[in-house]
């Protein structure tokens, strides 16, 4: 998204920088930098915020936001499953996790539909493709 | 033309799975009950008719899916691929045992297939 709206104000504006990028979105450069460039992730917070800043619609603002809270909780739901002793039952991880049952199922349903995460038996889950974000 | 592996259950896929369990309930007398390992919303069949569930579905078009009940799935897969269907979902074993996968037929509809626990 933000790689988007930067090429398209440049087209407009072939002056227009990544600092007053940034300066728009308030946030700093380098953190922009690296977003823009995949070195760092989006929260839902920092998503929210920017939709905010560029006066994203509220049906796309959500989307989006609900997006990145996905994302994120597949990224937590991968390295539990990769830890010793995992117990393969969505309660106990949405416990651990602190999340709501129905956002571990979510997530889970898309980490089972990526193959990211396969379930082997009743009692094992294994993280079958790379825990890095697709 | 008859039905060899039955349609055993069927599947809720929507955005608030609280607010489509509210909905069935006061539509139609559904009672959901999540007592169980993944919290899935499951919907006994009371006499007739057939049993389903409700799943939260992360993206894309709220749907409801339907499960034919086979007597292998490795086997189903394989039948279905050879038939130009994709496998969305490969099997997984949920912790009650039974054993699911999903496919998209030629036509675009997405099926699953289940081997309950034996």
């Amino acid at each position: 998204m933000l790689h988007a709206e930067f090429e398209r104000r440049r087209l407009r504006n072939r002056r227009f920088s990544l600092r007053a990028f940034a300066a728009l979105l308030g946030m700093d450069s380098s953190t922009l930098s690296q977003i823009l460039r995949g070195r760092r992730r989006m929260s839902a917070r920092m998503t929210a915020a920017v939709c905010a800043r560029l006066g994203v619609p509220a049906r796309e603002r959500d989307a989006l936001v609900g997006e990145a809270r996905t994302r994120a909780h597949e990224r937590r739901i991968l390295r539990q499953v990769a830890r010793a002793g995992f117990v393969a039952r969505s309660r106990p991880l949405a416990r651990r996790l602190r999340l709501r049952i129905d956002d571990v199922n979510a997530a889970l349903a898309r980490l089972l539909r990526d193959g990211r995460v396969q379930m082997l038996s009743t009692s094992c889950w294994a993280v079958t493709g790379s825990t890095k974000e697709r | 033309m008859t039905l060899a592996d039955p349609v055993v259950h069927w599947q809720a896929l929507v955005r608030d799975p609280d607010r489509a369990a509210r909905f069935y309930a006061a539509c139609f007398g559904w009672t959901a009950d999540d007592a169980n390992a993944l919290g899935y919303r499951a919907i006994p069949a009371a006499g007739r008719g057939i049993g389903g569930g409700i799943w939260p579905l992360p993206d894309g078009t709220p749907m409801v899916q339907l499960f034919v009940e086979v007597p292998s799935v490795d086997d189903a897969l394989a039948g279905a691929q050879a038939n130009g269907a994709n496998v969305v979902i490969p099997k997984q074993v949920l912790p009650d045992g039974d054993e699911m996968a999903v496919i998209v037929d030629p036509e675009g509809i997405a099926w699953g297939l289940m081997r309950a626990r034996g």
